[in-house]
């Protein structure tokens, strides 16, 4: 063994002559297939964002033919002259903290309870992960109507099981528009990891499980040294999509508080959109864009980086 | 030959069609109206276009979004060079962005051609003039005021009130009667505004209250201090349905259809939503909240046609607009006109009572008083809007309220150019 390593290090690397390809038309042949998803590429996505970039460094209305460079003024206001901005930014890392933890948790719950072959498995898991194929928009109306302190379904149970003093304005407090969004984002969004996690569980082989019962481990301790573990390629998915999730949101918030009340439930997203398009400052706004964007990538991409070499 | 000829004709016609079709002028027209509205319009359109054969309109819309939604509609359409000929917009600060970017045509030359300044009453003249030009034609005059249940005043004896004393009075009586006096929403902050607006023309009186639109007095005054107390009160006593502050406006309506609340501050578009509600229209009725001042004002706002500065067709888009401005048009499409300010053109009072009641008030040339979102540019607004919900959820006191929306001016004003 060794000799053969050594045999293998002591011999002489000979770089081989490169040949020079012939070229022929049918090399060309997988680039005309990329061809149309890149230029729908280049066009529709990397073109505006270098735009917005390019807009970000500018104080712009958004229609007129005039446009004032003012450098990395817009970026600066964020940070030091936006008290709204920075209340969003608190906003959206809370949010982020919620969805790391809750929604994945509940979702790892759902699956490992799924995954034990109950009886009803498969009704149990569409009903679970519904919610999930609702558009965003029509689960903060709908809830937005369920919250409603007059006609709302929450305040009519509460008042009809005899709890009608914790009936109340829940998207009209300060202390708990917020919460009440972010509950409506846990029911609409468990859906997701539950799926992710569950596929994850059953690709976890079963001698695992055996080796370490004849080992003497328990359900904790499988949980622990197998179960996790075996699940770090889900991890990687769901959490990373939990952290792209929690900055990205806007649709609830939008639907269900627009920011309110006073600015307590305003979120990086929603502030972006009423900078640029309510307030007519679309350099401000593609500031804050880029502001979205370089977190999500500062988070999301060492995380996934160092979990997939893992 | 025979099939040659035919093959030279088919040619002929096939480039020719373009040409026809390029002939004609086509005019695009902008608006949020609803499907309903629509079909009201389509006549309306069918007839200029008959009297007009070389013109064909086409009307886009963008229904139900509101000030929400549309403009940013029609800001992208103009930022991409598209932008419609003729298109709706409110009145007041939400047309400013469009005018300052040079995006809206000045009218002024129009409306000497058309005269269009004899055909409304001078307060909505006065509204639309920016800066001293004319940007806008009106298509409607709101005014607005309490939708009240007739029912529920006769019932406990009620009298409409003449002072701001006397309707504390009947909103004291309708709470010992276990009914709230009114009902707002206070999601998007302009329903709960209007209140505000009601209370700060009874506490400061219309020079005031004109100046602090206008930014030319400070708003940490005594008197917005009361107006915010007012809103507080009201709050307190319970004559508000509680827990309003996320409430849709559209939804606040409901506790008046259910008889929990007696009245809510609404414009004419209240009427169809009444009738569409499948409530009993005999049960409401109109006042306009007192002042307690002279002139005793109510709350209005225009709305009105513009044209584009980039409108390849200006000349022909003005003469839609005459033609649609004018009484003969009106007149031959009443239910497409509900609740214009041309003199003269009034809705079928049998059918709608309140609108007729409203629209007689528009055309009259009361003094009214513009809401304060349309005083305002929108990001102003929301700090207007802030404050008020932080007085609302006791978040704020009143002499706060007044003293930190003056800071939100006083730093609005050092962000504009000079």
């Amino acid at each position: 063994m060794t000799s053969l390593s050594t045999s293998a290090a002591a011999a002489p690397v000979r770089a081989r002559p490169r040949r020079r390809r012939k070229f022929r038309w049918a090399m060309l042949t997988p680039y005309l297939f990329l061809a149309p998803a890149l230029i729908i590429y280049l066009g529709f996505l990397v073109y505006p964002m270098l735009v917005s970039l390019y807009t970000s460094f500018f104080d712009w209305d958004g229609m007129s033919k005039t446009m004032t460079f003012i450098g990395f003024g817009n970026y600066i206001n964020i940070f030091f002259g936006d008290e709204v901005a920075r209340q969003a930014l608190v906003n959206n890392i809370v949010w982020t903290l919620g969805c790391l933890i809750i929604p994945t948790g509940i979702g790892l719950l759902l699956a490992l309870a799924l995954n034990r072959g109950l009886r009803g498995t498969v009704v149990l898991r569409t009903l679970f992960y519904a919610p999930a194929v609702l558009p965003l928009v029509a689960v903060g109306l709908i809830w937005g109507w369920m919250y409603n302190p007059n006609f709302g379904a929450i305040n009519l149970i509460l008042r009809s099981i005899g709890l009608g003093r914790f009936a109340g304005g829940w998207l009209s407090g300060y202390d708990t528009a917020m919460p009440s969004a972010f509950i409506t984002y846990v029911w609409a969004s468990i859906g997701f990891p539950m799926i992710l996690y569950l596929a994850g569980l059953q690709s976890i082989a079963k001698e695992y499980y055996e080796a370490a019962r004849i080992d003497g481990a328990n359900g904790l301790q499988q949980f622990r040294h197998v179960t996790l573990p075996g699940l770090g390629e889900s991890h990687v998915i769901v959490l990373s999509l939990a952290v792209i999730g929690g900055f990205k949101v806007f649709d609830l918030i939008y639907t269900m508080t627009y920011g309110g009340p006073g600015r307590v439930t305003q979120v990086l997203g929603t502030w972006m959109y009423f900078q640029a398009f309510q307030y007519y400052h679309a350099g401000y706004g593609a500031a804050l864009a880029w502001l979205i964007a370089v977190i999500i990538l500062v988070i999301a991409i060492p995380y996934i980086r160092h979990m997939s070499k893992d | 030959m025979k099939a040659l000829m035919l093959a030279v004709l088919g040619a002929v016609a096939v480039m020719a069609t373009p040409a026809l079709a390029q002939d004609k002028v086509q005019l695009r027209l902008a608006t949020v109206f609803d499907g309903p509205t629509v079909e009201l319009w389509q006549p309306v359109l069918d007839d200029f276009m008959k009297a007009h054969p070389d013109i064909e309109v086409k009307m886009d819309t963008v229904a139900g979004s509101g000030a929400a939604v549309y403009p940013d509609v029609l800001r992208t359409a103009m930022a991409s060079g598209d932008p419609p000929d003729v298109f709706f917009m409110w009145g007041g600060s939400i047309s400013g962005p469009f005018i300052k970017a040079g995006q809206v045509r000045p009218l002024d030359d129009d409306y000497a051609k058309y005269k269009w300044g004899e055909r409304f009453p001078q307060w909505i003249d006065n509204r639309l003039k920016i800066d001293g030009k004319m940007y806008g034609v009106p298509l409607h005059g709101q005014g607005m005021g309490m939708f009240y249940r007739t029912d529920i005043f006769k019932a406990h004896n009620l009298e409409v009130p003449k002072t701001y004393a006397e309707f504390e009075q009947v909103c004291s009586k309708l709470k010992d009667a276990g009914i709230y006096c009114a009902s707002t929403g206070g999601k998007f902050g302009w329903h709960v505004m209007r209140l505000v607006d009601y209370f700060t023309e009874t506490t400061c009186g219309p020079d005031v209250h004109d100046q602090l639109n206008a930014l030319k007095v400070s708003w940490d005054q005594p008197c917005v201090v009361a107006a915010y107390q007012r809103l507080r009160d009201w709050i307190d006593k319970g004559w508000l349905v509680p827990n309003f502050l996320n409430v849709a406006p559209d939804d606040s309506r409901i506790p008046v259809y259910q008889g929990q609340a007696a009245m809510v501050l609404e414009g004419p578009w209240m009427e169809p939503a009444i009738v569409q509600a499948e409530q009993d229209p005999a049960n409401f009725g109109f006042f306009l909240p007192p002042t307690d001042h002279a002139p005793d004002r109510y709350s209005a706002f225009p709305e009105q046609w513009m044209i584009s500065a980039g409108s390849k067709h200006p000349d022909q888009a003005a003469m839609f607009i005459d033609y649609i401005a004018s009484l003969d048009t009106q007149k031959a499409h009443p239910e497409a006109f509900q609740g214009s300010p041309l003199i003269g053109m009034k809705p079928d009072c049998t059918k709608t009572p309140i609108t007729c009641q409203i629209v007689d008030i528009v055309q009259s040339d009361r003094p009214a008083y513009p809401p304060t979102d349309q005083a305002f540019v929108k990001e102003l607004m929301d700090s207007f809007f802030a404050v008020q919900d932080g007085i609302i959820a006791g978040k704020l006191t009143p002499a706060d309220g007044a003293k930190q929306f003056q800071e939100q001016v006083d730093a609005w004003k050092a962000k504009q150019p000079a």
